[in-house]
């Protein structure tokens, strides 16, 4: 066991925050994660898209080190996740998807306790603290019980935990969910201040597409395989269609348009959508139906179009399901 | 840093409250016994006719626990009932001295604070000792070979011991029943040294020029002479510890010591 | 940085946050305040006539102690069962509600994460078995200094072997709901069994044992751990011993060696 693996330090230095080689996780039978590889550059944004049972959560706990890989490797910051696992988390601060606060103790007791068990020095464990709560404006709730807390402020205090002892690589499961609008540009600017600064990287999987936006890279994974990976506007450029949107006049003349356009599909009630990339096709359509429609608009490539049109499936409507069965997961996940 | 002290303020105080709550609860009588006694006014006193010097039968020196018990009632504020019964030290077996609380508050005249004393009351020590004591001219016991009349009495003290030891010894053993037969044995001579209880050797007649010495004390270890109460009397067993700490203070227990002799076992009468 | 000091700091962090915890938990304190209340003042002061001499030498069990002094050792013993077995609680606590694995991501090596939480768990437990101490005037145990010390490590070595068995019952017990029932269907047996509220008279021998009280509950007596836990505190506090003294330590430490080993395996899977 003498192989000469580089060690954090070395490996710190080099442009590769994580890196996944072939990784296949298994659970109950059913494949979860497929051969999976990819690299993720230090100091960028990650985002990971993917609906129900895509794998994300799996990926994560394994890149944390709660969960063992059935197959391949991964490495953070450099340390293996199986045999480095003490490197490997001394390098992660991890927000996880459901609040792991003590909700008995104050917030600055949590951040105390997570300094700790960080070994942080006393003086740093205070500076740290302070700068932490300082960032999620919560130096007014320090020596509030946690119990106390709505779902925004948890949300904030584990962010600034996350970020306590300075981790070079930062895991935001579902992060900013719950978070007002304010708050959450606030946290993604600090985010992107602290990349700048001290190259960290952000590895985030969230349903919010305004999340993702922000992202250096996203990819989308699905059953445990990437199906795309590229900056947002490569994948919009890439899959994303121009869809038109419009409203027919009644009942027959929808009839009529899905007749003379089988690719047409079913938007809301009464509305359909058309794919639009082809303009000739389009102002040929509209020519024909201009008077029969109530309503028409444009709809330009979004990453939710993207998704869909490499999934077929809407994402936003399935964000509440999928937080059910993952939290369910978790659950049984955490009694093993 | 405010919060960081003040945190501990309220665990503090809850721990306060808890403590001062069981301390006080921990004042509260567990039971009647010394409530009844300041009804009626009577502290019973049980002792057997003669166990001299602690009873002595004799109305200007009634004996050294007989005044002690006086003292201590009267710091109970109760009068003081001798109830001397005869049944006290006729068996070694307590069992058959047939006592009952109905008729004794304490025991006293000859219980010693041992393990077996314990079994069937709960002691207080007072500042006398007992032990087993040989009697002999020279001052010893005789080589191994020799004959010692052994009188076991009545205290408590263990007898099987001794008995194994003289056996190992190789000794000739000549059982006494009386202190009057054991004194005459070692008078005519049969035996060369007696063994028995320390305070038996006062109220018997030693032949001239025997004197008690105490045995090997690591072999045979002393006790001190108690007073007995019964078990679950807890309130009466604290005030009499208590009465008897103050007497001790005040030095009337010294005092009773020096008016019987019984210090040291070479001043015994 | 010195990775025995930082060990050391998370140590603390988890202990600490266990003992913080445990004070914000009045619902315990009360708990570790009712139970002497109840085993000590009441059913002690209760059951004292009847075990009391009314004749001398016709008491049925010569032990050498009052009830109350017989039955001070065991309730210390409640307490802390109570309150080590109770803290699987606050294992599924952290289980349920996500705390758990803020803990295990961190660097800490799992096996100081769970002796921290022991720790805490024992300590808060050796407190409230403390609590017992203070009622020592009521019950007539007379304690020194020494005395108390040396009933106090005691105290900590077995809430810590007890703790640990808490975290055992921790990772198989799947609700809070069935753990109230639960706990108490092993605790109040475990403590009834332990020789803590009647003696195995022990001026005879082991056969007389058996005519005294009938076999199997003797043998439950003997087979249970915590009766020798009872007894090594008996022969601290009240200098009477049952079984060889040595025997009470040696299963004290046994427990606390075997169940720490045991929950260590099982947290080690989670």
């Amino acid at each position: 066991m003498t192989s000469p693996q580089p060690g954090p330090e070395a490996q710190s230095l080099s442009a590769i925050a994580i890196s996944v080689d072939g990784l296949s996780a298994a659970y109950a039978g059913k494949t979860v994660l497929d051969n999976l590889t990819l690299e993720i550059r230090r100091g960028s944004s990650f985002a990971l898209l993917g609906p129900n049972g895509a794998g994300k959560t799996t990926l994560l706990n394994i890149l944390s080190t709660l969960r063992r890989p059935d197959g391949g490797s991964a490495r953070v910051a450099g340390a293996d996740v199986v045999r480095q696992q003490t490197e490997a988390r001394r390098s992660l601060g991890v927000v996880f998807q459901d609040s792991s606060l003590d909700d008995r103790l104050t917030a600055w007791e949590n951040l105390e306790f997570h300094g700790l068990v960080y070994g942080m020095a006393p003086k740093r464990r205070r500076e740290r603290s302070a700068a932490v709560l300082a960032l999620v404006e919560l130096e007014d709730w320090r020596d509030e019980i946690v119990r106390s807390f709505s779902g925004g402020m948890r949300r904030r205090l584990e962010i600034a935990r996350a970020l306590l002892h300075e981790p070079q690589i930062l895991f935001l499961d579902e992060p900013t969910a719950g978070l007002d609008a304010q708050t959450r540009v606030r946290i993604w600017r600090y985010l992107d201040e602290l990349r700048r600064a001290r190259d960290l990287t952000v590895l985030t999987t969230t349903h919010y597409i305004e999340e993702v936006e922000g992202a250096d890279t996203i990819c989308i994974i699905d059953h445990g395989k990437i199906i795309a990976q590229g900056s947002p506007e490569a994948l919009k450029a890439q899959y994303g269609s121009r869809w038109l949107h419009l409203t027919p006049r009644d009942q027959a003349a929808l009839e009529a348009i899905q007749a003379a356009r089988p690719d047409a599909q079913p938007l809301g009630a009464h509305g359909l959508a058309l794919p639009a990339d082809d303009g000739a096709m389009t102002d040929a359509f509209l020519a024909t139906f201009r008077d029969r429609l109530v309503e028409v608009r444009f709809q330009d490539p979004t990453l939710e179009s993207v998704f869909l049109s490499l999934t077929g499936r809407q994402l936003r409507d399935r964000a509440d399901d999928q937080h059910n069965a993952d939290k369910a997961a978790g659950r049984r996940g955490g009694r093993r | 840093m405010k919060g960081g002290r003040n945190r501990w303020i309220q665990p503090a105080i809850n721990l306060l409250i808890t403590v001062a709550l069981l301390t006080t609860l921990s004042f509260l009588p567990p039971d009647t016994s010394l409530s009844d006694r300041q009804k009626t006014g009577v502290l019973k006193l049980c002792v057997p006719p003669s166990y001299p010097p602690l009873v002595t039968g004799d109305p200007q020196q009634p004996g050294f626990d007989i005044e002690l018990g006086g003292k201590v009632a009267a710091e109970l504020g109760l009068r003081l009932a001798v109830n001397t019964l005869s049944s006290i030290g006729t068996d070694f077996n307590p069992r058959n001295w047939s006592l009952t609380r109905g008729q004794c508050d304490i025991i006293a005249g000859g219980v010693a604070d041992t393990l077996q004393s314990r079994s069937f009351l709960q002691t207080i020590p007072t500042p006398i000792e007992t032990g087993w004591v040989g009697v002999s001219k020279s001052g010893q016991l005789p080589a191994a070979g020799g004959s010692v009349v052994v009188l076991p009495g009545t205290s408590g003290l263990d007898r099987l011991k001794l008995s194994g030891w003289l056996r190992q010894q190789s000794r000739q053993v000549i059982p006494a029943r009386s202190p009057q037969q054991f004194a005459e044995t070692l008078a005519s001579g049969r035996a060369a040294a007696g063994i028995t209880e320390r305070f038996l050797t006062a109220g018997m007649a030693l032949p001239e020029g025997v004197t008690p010495f105490w045995l090997d004390e690591a072999q045979f270890p002393r006790f001190r002479m108690a007073f007995g109460l019964w078990k679950g009397d807890q309130t009466l067993k604290r005030a009499v510890a208590a009465a008897l700490q103050r007497l001790e203070a005040a030095g009337d227990m010294a005092a009773l010591e020096a008016r019987y002799h019984i210090e040291t076992i070479e001043e015994a009468p | 940085m010195n990775p025995i000091v930082m060990a050391l700091r998370g140590l603390y962090g988890v202990w600490l946050r266990e003992i913080t915890r445990a004070t914000r938990d009045r619902a315990q304190l009360i708990g570790g305040i009712s139970r002497p209340l109840i085993w000590l003042l009441i059913l002690g002061v209760g059951l004292n006539p009847y075990f009391r001499g009314e004749v001398y030498g016709e008491v049925r069990f010569v032990i050498p102690y009052t009830y109350l002094q017989f039955l001070f050792p065991a309730v210390i013993v409640l307490n802390i069962m109570y309150t080590s077995i109770q803290f699987a609680v606050s294992v599924i606590w952290d289980r349920e509600f996500g705390f758990l694995r803020e803990v295990l991501v961190s660097p800490m090596p799992r096996w100081l994460i769970l002796l921290g939480k022991v720790l805490g768990g024992a300590t808060v437990a050796t407190l409230h078995g403390a609590l017992v101490l203070i009622l020592a005037r009521f019950a007539d145990v007379t304690l020194s200094l020494e005395q108390v010390a040396l009933a106090l490590l005691l105290m900590f070595i077995l809430a810590f072997g007890l703790t640990s068995f808490g975290v055992i019952l921790a990772a198989r017990v799947r609700s809070f709901e069935g753990f109230g029932v639960f706990s108490n269907t092993v605790i109040l047996p475990l403590y009834f069994t332990s020789s803590s509220i009647f003696p195995l008279d022990p001026a005879l021998t082991r056969a007389q044992q058996a005519v005294t009280y009938p076999e199997w509950l003797v043998f439950l007596v003997q087979i249970n751990p915590i009766t020798y836990a009872v007894d090594a505190l008996r022969g601290v506090l009240i200098n009477f011993n049952q079984f060889a003294p040595a025997m009470g330590v040696g299963v004290i430490v046994a427990m606390a060696v075997v169940f720490f080993v045991v929950a260590t395996i099982d947290f080690a899977r989670q």
